[in-house]
């Protein structure tokens, strides 16, 4: 049953708000979660993909005839074959990046180093992997971009079909910047800021087995996709199938962070490859592999960033030239050109923006929605103007910020674009952060560090967790798209020994879904979080899933257990009204509680426990009136209001939720090596309505160390050839248990208007520890030559770099003041 | 002087329980375990022995199963994380995880019980230094260690 | 990864570990693994026989020689030398030293053997072997010999321990009177050293050993020299350091080019040698 979203209802907390812990721990610490490669099928192949060593070259000829004498080699596959018997994946973008033909295995011409060229199957992985060596393919390399300045040139083309790098572009204007301009008192101009290339690296690599029932021609796939809805719909037209031949199957998954967001292209070669062996396949996708070929953060260049300042400090607007690197294949892109405009003004309240948005393909890994998906990136731009305004004209980088937030009393705010931020009061938030960092003793602990031999520095970072996505802002990117709204299914039902069985649409990788969700329905229902069973893990085969359906973009909190919740109001209506007929009182007599139907106020015999309402149900219910037909089992769909897109002036509203988290951190540099340590860390989280919030703590934490990592250490480093030198932890650091800082964490709950338990979604972070991070390290430099900081990456050798040469780094920045 | 071969019977005993299979000399010790012997609670996260997923214990110290082969465990008494909990009543850590919400997509979780529970049975009372000390080699993505610290220093104080 | 296919033998003495190294092209020692086998999962070296060094134990003893010297045998573990007495009683730079390498895991099964004979630029103990001026003994089929630190290190991966031979224990000096130090830039704390320089400051003056700039740990002889009239105020370490980084030809990578690793260099090595001096005058 399908209803559009009702206003919101203040649920009565009862588990809702509790930090109850968590349903799936259980199996978890005793090593019995199932995890995709954990499950084993008789008869059984493992696949090894043969990926191209050289990032861009024609495919001369591919041998597989060694491979196949192998004992134990069941089979391969090639991209001659995938071409024969699938069609390309369907492209978002408009000519002529919709025109590029993106193949489940490379077809003639790699484009990627680690790009898969073909595939064969064996026994055991180690013959796979043995197999995988005898496959003979010859190459002729081509000449490589790994610029994307260079690559919009368009003198090397990677996609013939398209005839440009360009994927899309486009101009977002929105007010009048250049009017703002001319009556700023202050113009700063940045020459160039860069957003570096890095993703979240989920600790389980991606992978799936796959079986195919040749009677039903349906393929069941065990793995860890986690959005099933957009994966099925790019693997069915490329298979030639209709999309209920596709069934995922889901049980734990070891992180995603949307990094398992595009793995339709090996999934239709086990697809290909389990129909051509008639035996179940299965892939598990090796680190190195994850590092080279699977899923980087979109790498962001921002050009020519011109910022109107008044001279008390009020920011009015900006404008920039944005140069985004998607990889060689778009995929998931070109949302990624517009995605960001769902926090177009960030947490500030200037009017005038324009954006001057260009993507290109290059030959790098192709990149995948990365956790802050293309938000972060913008918010970092945001951060970036904010700090660079307030040292270039002296001016307090709190008090800036508080003078251009959006402040409390005007939310709902509508954006420039037509964005509405729901709530929060981000002023607030500051000072919380403030004073968890104790920032009023900042310049006594820089004298401190001083006398060590260390600068110290005192960073913000601001941000914005959009969610809840409109898929309309596909629209404006191409019209002839077919997407718009969003939709999350959720199915709640009592058995007929009194179980509350829930499954979800969504798939979790480590959000506490099955808590959460029991939370939830343990208050509509009136029985505990421990007599609710939440399946574990998305199934086709529930049915309890629509076309958008995963776990990504910040959005379960309003969308999962928006479907949560109506599904178990629906149940709950049913239970009640049954229980009046049973017991014959009024409806608005019966209250559920405690796993029980009762009376009000009635007498201890007037009560029905769960079972009894099942058993009627399910087994014993011919005294029910005809007309009167409760199932006691339903599937809600949560469907968001979002009101259509503008696509001509690029307004609308994209996401319907607005979460913040605001940072200060104090790092001390080392000027002798460049090397930064987080001596002290706050960041304060403000979801809304916090269903369990020590969920919500832990989201943050996770969030920060992966800012913390990217900002300091995590980068996918390319040479000229397109080799990716920072393919395994050793050279590409992530933060280990000694790494990480002291972390104070704040709340606040400002509770949204339009979602339907008040609760935002959250997770993603939105890079705030990167902006934090960026920001104290410019506020330690600044006694040491004053650079700019303009990475968003700042290992050692960037900030020695930094030290050795300030007014290189300052040469980026202009004042021009009237 | 032995004459060098590419399968081998290993003897060991994995969880209390005597093993003895005929294994190819390259097999790493994770493999083994996980494929041969069915204990897929051990886990695999990189290639180049840094993540610590596949930490077990062999003779009562922690050492990553990926970087050792089956062979090499000849004689070894091995444990993982499926012997922690007898009859599923979990041990004061396990508990703490739970309790201390120590674990989000349960991924690196095995590693970090076996690298806590051998620090726990060398030093009870672990401060957190101590404990991330322990742990340097096991990589998590999700929790950023804030909770799995708090929970080890906890089980330590409670035992 | 996965490994190839390799033939496998475990010897039960030091005899037969040698001999079947001298009998089989191709073959090498399996100490701890946690290099080897990591090499052979990338594929990025395939022996064709593992002697794997587990069961000898007469290779795990720590003790002392007649003539006072640290014995080591190549298979005592990281783990070992950070709880061993005989080390903290005489040279307790090396279970510092091993206590920073990687974690726990790797500490429980890598060996100062693996460590040495892998030759890898950053590797910990090579710069520090040097700066400490131990010796290394070596058994082949043609019997024992002992090799300098100084002649040990011939390259990236080289070493000199040959085809058919075994290295058997590092010796090294007690400190008596001497002070020990050890700096460098890691990836992350305990994580792979970007530069590293190891000194010793004793009455016969300072040895100091840079590493990860060349293919061996570099002695700064000019920088040794520079020092051997004794002082060793923070002032006089640094300007001693000038000219350390222009002396040197390091790679570059992503960790950093050749012109920082220079900088660090001098970095490095005054904090290891002003480390070093402070313990001695301790």
């Amino acid at each position: 049953m399908t209803v559009t979203e009702q206003p919101t209802t203040t649920l009565k907390k009862g588990f809702v708000g509790q930090s109850i812990p968590r349903k799936e721990d259980r199996r978890l610490v005793q090593g019995q979660g199932t995890f995709f490669d954990d499950v084993r099928r008789h008869g059984m192949g493992y696949v090894h993909f043969v990926r191209s060593p050289y990032a861009h070259a024609k495919i001369v000829s591919i041998d597989v005839a060694k491979a196949l004498e192998l004992d134990g080699v069941y089979g391969t596959i090639t991209g001659d074959e995938v071409a024969i018997h699938t069609d390309p994946f369907f492209e978002m973008s408009v000519e002529p990046g919709g025109n590029i033909t993106d193949y489940a295995l490379a077809v003639g011409r790699v484009r990627h180093m680690g790009e898969p060229v073909a595939a064969v199957c064996a026994a055991t992985r180690e013959l796979a992997r043995d197999a995988a060596e005898l496959i003979e393919v010859e190459y002729e390399p081509l000449p490589v971009l790994v610029d994307a300045e260079e690559s919009l040139k368009d003198e090397v083309i990677l996609h013939d079909d398209a005839g440009s790098n360009v994927v899309w572009s486009g101009v977002f204007d929105w007010g009048d910047v250049d009017a703002a301009l001319a009556e700023a008192d202050h113009v700063v101009k940045i020459d160039r800021l860069h957003f570096h290339r890095f993703s979240s690296t989920p600790l389980e690599c991606a992978g799936a087995l796959v079986e195919y029932d040749k009677g039903t021609g349906e393929w069941t796939l065990t793995c860890n996709h986690q959005m099933p809805g957009v994966g099925a719909i790019w693997m069915a037209p490329a298979l030639r199938v209709g999309i209920d031949k596709l069934r995922f199957v889901t049980h734990d998954i070891g992180g995603g962070f949307g990094n398992k967001i595009c793995l339709h292209p090996q999934y239709v070669v086990l697809c290909l490859m389990s129909r051509k062996l008639g035996r179940p396949v299965q892939w598990t996708e090796w680190r190195t592999d994850q590092h080279t070929a699977n899923a980087h953060g979109n790498e962001r260049t921002f050009l020519d960033v011109e910022v109107a300042v008044r001279s008390d400090g009020t920011m009015t607007g900006f404008k920039v030239r944005a140069l985004d690197d998607c990889g060689a294949f778009p995929r998931y892109e070109p949302l990624g050109c517009i995605i960001w405009a769902q926090v177009t003004p960030g947490m500030y309240s200037w009017r005038n923006v324009r954006v001057d948005f260009t993507q290109v393909c290059t030959n790098k890994s192709p990149v995948s929605p990365n956790r802050g998906y293309s938000r972060m990136q913008h918010l970092w731009l945001t951060e970036r103007i904010v700090d660079i305004v307030a040292a270039e004209l002296g001016l307090d980088p709190v008090e800036v910020r508080k003078r251009n937030y959006v402040k409390a009393e005007q939310m709902p705010y509508e954006t420039p674009n037509g964005c509405v931020y729901d709530s929060g009061d981000y002023a607030a938030a500051l000072d919380i952060a403030l004073d968890l960092i104790d920032s009023g003793s900042i310049e006594k602990r820089r004298e401190e560090a001083a006398s060590r031999g260390k600068l110290l520095g005192f960073g913000i970072g601001s941000t914005l967790d959009s969610g809840t996505n409109n898929f309309g802002q596909s629209t404006l990117l191409n019209p002839e798209l077919q997407f718009s709204g969003n939709n999350e299914a959720a199915s709640v039902k009592l058995d007929i020994f009194g179980e509350v069985v829930v499954t979800l649409g969504t798939v979790p990788q480590g959000q506490g879904h099955e808590t959460t969700a029991a939370q939830v329905v343990a208050d509509i229902l009136g029985c505990s979080p421990d007599q609710v069973n939440v399946r574990r893990g998305h199934d086709t085969w529930f049915n309890s899933h629509a076309g958008f359906s995963g776990t990504y973009a910040s959005q379960f909190a309003f969308t999962g257990l928006g479907a949560v919740k109506g599904a178990a109001e629906l149940v709950r209506d049913e239970m009640i009204q049954l229980s009046a007929a049973v017991l014959q009182a009024p409806p608005e007599a019966i209250e559920l509680s405690e796993g029980f139907a009762r009376v009000k106020d009635g007498p201890p015999e007037a009560a029905l426990p769960f079972m009894a309402l099942g058993a009627i149900i399910n087994a014993n219910n011919a005294f029910l009136p005809p007309e009167f037909n409760p199932t006691l089992n339903h599937r809600y769909v949560c469907r968001p209001y979002f009101g259509m897109v503008d696509t001509e002036k690029k307004t609308g509203q994209r996401t319907r939720t607005y979460a913040l988290q605001i940072y200060c951190v104090v790092v001390e540099a080392d000027p002798e090596t460049g090397e930064v340590d987080v001596v002290d860390y706050a960041a304060v989280d403000d979801c809304g309505v916090r269903i369990n919030p020590q969920i919500v703590e832990g989201q943050v934490h996770g969030a920060t160390a992966h800012a913390l990592g990217a900002a300091l250490h995590e980068e996918f480093v390319y040479d000229d050839e397109g080799t990716l030198l920072t393919s395994n932890f050793y050279d590409y650091h992530v933060p280990h248990a000694m790494d990480m800082p002291p972390l104070k964490t704040g709340a606040m709950e400002s509770p949204s208007p339009v979602a339907p338990l008040g609760a935002k979604g959250m997770g993603e972070g939105g890079g705030g520890g990167i902006h934090c991070i960026c920001s104290a390290i410019q506020d330690a430099l600044r006694s040491a030559g004053g650079a700019i900081v303009h990475d968003s990456c700042n290992p050692p050798h960037r900030v020695w770099a930094m030290l050795q040469d300030p007014e290189a780094m300052r040469a980026n920045v202009t004042v021009t003041s009237r | 002087m032995p004459e060098p071969v590419t399968s081998m019977p290993v003897s060991l005993e994995v969880n209390g329980e005597q093993i003895e299979l005929e294994v190819p000399t390259r097999r790493l010790l994770v493999h083994f375990i996980r494929d041969d012997l069915g204990l897929t609670g051990t886990h695999i996260g990189c290639d180049t022995g840094n993540c610590g997923a596949c930490t077990v214990h062999v003779n009562g110290e922690p050492v990553k199963s990926c970087m050792m082969l089956a062979v090499q465990a000849e004689g070894a008494k091995v444990s993982t994380v499926e012997g922690l909990a007898a009859e599923g009543e979990l041990t004061a850590l396990q508990q703490a995880f739970n309790d201390h919400h120590a674990l989000q997509c349960g991924y690196c979780t095995p590693g970090m019980l076996m690298s806590a529970t051998a620090l726990l049975e060398r030093n009870p009372s672990p401060s957190e230094e101590d404990v991330r000390y322990a742990l340097q080699g096991n990589i998590c993505r999700c929790t950023g260690y804030v909770n799995i610290v708090e929970a080890v220093v906890a089980a330590g104080g409670s035992a | 990864m996965l490994l190839r296919e390799v033939e496998y033998a475990r010897p039960a003495t030091v005899e037969e570990a040698i001999s079947l190294l001298a009998a089989h092209d191709g073959a090498r020692a399996l100490a701890g693994g946690q290099t080897l086998v990591n090499v052979m999962k990338a594929r990025a070296a395939a022996p064709d026989v593992l002697v794997d060094l587990g069961q000898l134990s007469e290779l795990r003893a720590i003790g002392f020689s007649s003539d006072g010297l640290l014995e080591i045998g190549s298979m005592v573990t990281y783990a070992q030398l950070t709880s061993s007495s005989e080390v903290e009683v005489s040279r307790p730079i090396l279970a510092e030293v091993a206590a920073t390498i990687a974690d726990v895991q790797v500490r429980n099964r890598g060996t100062i053997g693996g460590n040495v004979c892998v030759s890898d630029p950053t590797n910990h103990f090579p710069p520090l072997l040097v700066a400490l001026d131990a010796t290394f003994t070596i058994r082949g089929d043609g019997g024992e010999r002992t090799v300098s630190a100084d002649e040990f290190f011939l390259g990236v991966y080289m070493t000199a321990v040959g085809e058919g031979e075994l290295l058997i224990s590092v010796n090294v000096p007690p400190s008596s009177g001497s002070g020990d130090g050890f700096a460098g830039l890691t990836i992350g704390t305990h994580g792979t050293y970007i530069v590293n320089a190891a000194a010793t400051v004793s009455e016969d003056g300072p040895r100091i050993a840079i590493g990860c700039v060349a293919a061996t740990p570099v002695r700064a002889t000019a920088m040794e020299e520079a020092l051997a009239g004794g002082d060793f105020s923070e002032d006089a370490v640094r300007k001693a350091a000038e000219g350390l980084g222009t002396s040197l030809d390091p790679p570059s990578d992503v960790h950093g080019s050749g012109e920082y690793r220079r900088h660090l260099a001098e970095i490095a090595a005054t904090r290891a040698v002003l480390q070093a001096a402070e313990r001695r005058k301790a």
